[in-house]
């Protein structure tokens, strides 16, 4: 267990005061910054990300280094954007790090700022953290004092300016583009793409979107060298990764670890297994969005790559945790109630077929359901997906499919018999 | 599970369509003697410029304003609407839109206390249906309902991003975790006694049962509620499609055959027809 966990955003979490900007300090907090807007071009501090192979920690693990280099050169302004509307089912990592270590996510915004060319970042914060978002302000106006932050950071009259906008209550606000249209004043929308943020994103202009956990690390990055990072875990998903684990396990939590753990560790060393009596029966491994995996998968590394080849995705590091006391019909309702209930409701694929399915998983577990219906959702469950602007539509399938597979027995016993029979 | 009441964010109906709206009055260029939003209104001219200045385009801070003027008055009031669409340079209906999406942006008032359950996946693994029927128990309300004393306000949320400690709530976005029917019962009465441990709410108005606007239709067509004729029934799955088959069942012609029966008999109408095509 001990050496299966690596610290890195993590360090110190719990033993220090990190929202202070002097613990912060004292720790080596702001030197990579200063280091990079002092010493280095906006090109060398992109060359390092690039190098270090790092992948967004958001959900669809892009490689942070190609998605920044998409901007064009037209001379444009620019944007970075820091994506903390935290809210896929499971996850609670950003949540952690905004309230723990403010100044460790400021610092990864203007470093990213700074190496793409952009002098005015944002960062959304979700509504729902008034604490975070309290904690962060406090912060920032600690590094605006310091001179980190402003018009002219560390005096050399360069600008790296952040502001922090509050969301108001809305899943698909994570989404990027609908971010972007939120963060204009705008309904929580998703775009038609392309054009992609990197073209015309926040305001028409160029504009990156990155996770709190994706920019976090750069600091560290910048310390360490791209090698140290590039080294942990396998060659094309590698580094670190805070995995955030709930469910029916003994210890729940949020757990920094080399990629390629698998998630076998990941249950039964890191978060203490299952409880007492209790048998394994599922996994969810990226959030709600994504399949459950089995007891087959259990050996299967935790990282970008392998848990795709399982048949699900690794998005933004949630497992959830399924023992045998698991109603998986409950869990699937649950799950398509929640994609229904946020869906923006522009296309109709994901606007009526969430809702359809809820509605029919609720007649199910009231105990109007049929045999037909299960066959009608498992048709369904199909023609959901890829028929949607944003990739909300296609989170809507991946877990039910996969647990009507497995359990179509827990299904089919919500049918009431006797009405068959008569 | 009722799901009548299941309103979002993403039903964007306008109050004109609806008996209770106000319709506001406020003008940039006229001050109502003794009004109370006129007055918050200038009280507030610092912070909105300060708004104004974080973003490069004006109606990045329509959010924020709506945010602003909520944390004073309880709600987005109609007076509000027309003070952000103003600020910003859009008409009230583009402003009307964008508060509608929002969960978190209230346009009726709610109660001093908003305590918002998780219905999670995580928090349902660890006991939150039973939480939340303790809660709606101990308070006396449905989900998205305001106590009749105007105090405490309830709604089930979707996930909170605090699995570690599920089952979770929050009350006025102050997150509580680990929560037992007991810790629930212990909160509610906190909030009933004036000592909790949050700060109350502002309240400027007295509400009324539901903040939700228009919350019996929601974003789905209420379709063929109230049509006798079985071939015009919405789908089978929805809400109309179980008033329809309601109506079906009730009929004496009907009266002999069985739930599934029926349902067969409608379902196959609808497959015939998709096979037509």
């Amino acid at each position: 267990m001990a050496e299966l966990i690596t610290p890195v955003l993590t360090a110190g979490i719990g033993q220090q005061n990190f929202r202070d900007l002097e613990a912060y300090r004292s720790a080596g907090g702001y030197e990579q910054l200063r280091r990079a807007v002092v010493e280095m071009t906006p090109k060398d501090v992109a060359d390092i990300c690039s190098g270090s192979n790092l992948r967004g920690r958001g959900g669809a693990g892009f490689p942070t280094g190609k998605k920044w280099s998409f901007l064009p050169n037209n001379g444009r302004p620019r944007y970075l954007v820091c994506n903390c509307d935290e809210a896929e089912p499971g996850t609670f990592k950003d949540h952690m790090l905004l309230e723990e270590t403010p100044h460790q996510i400021i610092e990864g915004i203007l470093l990213g700022a700074y190496a793409i060319g952009c002098d005015h970042a944002f960062i959304y914060i979700r509504g729902e953290f008034k604490r975070g978002y309290e904690i962060m302000r406090d912060a920032l106006a600690q590094a605006r004092a310091a001179g980190f932050e402003g018009e002219n950071v560390f005096g050399t009259g360069k600008k790296l300016r952040l502001t922090i906008h509050r969301g108001a209550g809305a899943y698909i606000c994570g989404e990027e583009t609908g971010l972007l249209n939120s963060l204009e004043g705008r309904r929580g929308e998703p775009r038609l793409k392309p054009p992609f943020p990197a073209v015309k994103g926040l305001y028409g202009e160029p504009t990156v979107v990155n996770n709190v956990e994706t920019l976090a690390y750069l600091p560290y990055i910048m310390r360490n060298g791209a090698e140290w990072f590039a080294k942990a875990g396998p060659e094309r998903s590698p580094g670190f990764k805070i995995v955030s684990i709930s469910g029916h396990v003994v210890k729940p939590g949020n757990y920094e670890v080399a990629m390629g753990t698998t998630i076998r560790q990941l249950i039964y060393e890191c978060a203490g297994g299952l409880r007492p009596g209790r048998s394994f029966r599922g996994v969810q491994p990226g959030g709600g969005s994504s399949a459950c995996l089995f007891e087959e998968h259990l050996d299967v590394p935790y990282d970008f790559d392998s848990v795709a080849k399982a048949g699900s995705m690794l998005g933004s590091g949630a497992m959830v945790v399924f023992d045998d006391t698991t109603d998986f019909v409950k869990a699937a309702y649950t799950l398509i109630r929640f994609y229904s209930h946020e869906s923006c409701g522009q296309c109709t694929p994901c606007r009526e077929g969430g809702s359809w399915i809820e509605r029919s998983l609720e007649r199910l577990l009231a105990g109007g359901g049929l045999d037909s219906d299960i066959d009608v959702i498992k048709s369904a469950a199909h023609q959901l997906t890829g028929l949607n602007l944003c990739a909300l539509g296609d989170s809507i399938e991946p877990f039910l499919a996969s647990v009507i597979t497995r359990y179509e027995d827990q299904f089919r016993a919500y049918v009431p018999r006797a009405a068959v029979a008569s | 599970m009722s799901m009548g009441i299941d309103s979002d964010a993403a039903s964007g109906v306008h109050p004109s369509a609806d008996a209770h709206a106000e319709v506001s009055s406020w003008s940039p260029h006229v001050v109502r003697a003794g009004n109370a939003f006129d007055t918050l209104y200038a009280k507030l001219q610092p912070e909105i410029a300060r708004l104004l200045g974080e973003y490069e385009q004006k109606r990045s801070a329509l959010i924020p304003l709506a945010q602003l003027f909520q944390d004073h008055e309880g709600f987005v009031s109609a007076d509000a609407i027309a003070a952000i669409a103003y600020i910003v340079d859009e008409t009230t209906a583009s402003v009307e839109s964008t508060v509608s999406f929002y969960t978190l942006l209230y346009r009726r008032p709610i109660g001093k206390y908003m305590v918002q359950v998780c219905r999670n996946l995580s928090c349902m693994l660890n006991g939150a249906e039973e939480i939340m029927a303790h809660t709606r128990l101990t308070l006396g309300v449905e989900h998205l309902e305001t106590t009749s004393d105007g105090l405490i306000s309830y709604e089930e949320v979707e996930c909170l991003a605090a699995c570690d400690r599920a089952p979770c709530a929050q009350v006025n976005l102050e997150f509580v975790y680990d929560l037992t029917p007991q810790r629930v019962e212990e909160l509610i009465a906190a909030l009933r006694a004036g000592t909790p441990a949050f700060a109350p709410l502002a309240q400027t108005q007295t509400p009324g049962r539901s903040w939700k606007v228009d919350q019996d239709s929601g974003r789905k067509s209420r379709g063929a509620v109230g049509v006798s004729n079985p071939n015009n029934a919405g789908g089978i799955g929805d809400a109309s499609g179980r008033a329809m088959f309601d109506l079906i069942v009730g009929r004496p012609q009907y009266e002999q055959r069985s739930d599934e029966r029926l349902l067969r008999e409608t379902t196959l109408r609808v497959e015939a027809s998709e096979n037509g095509h």
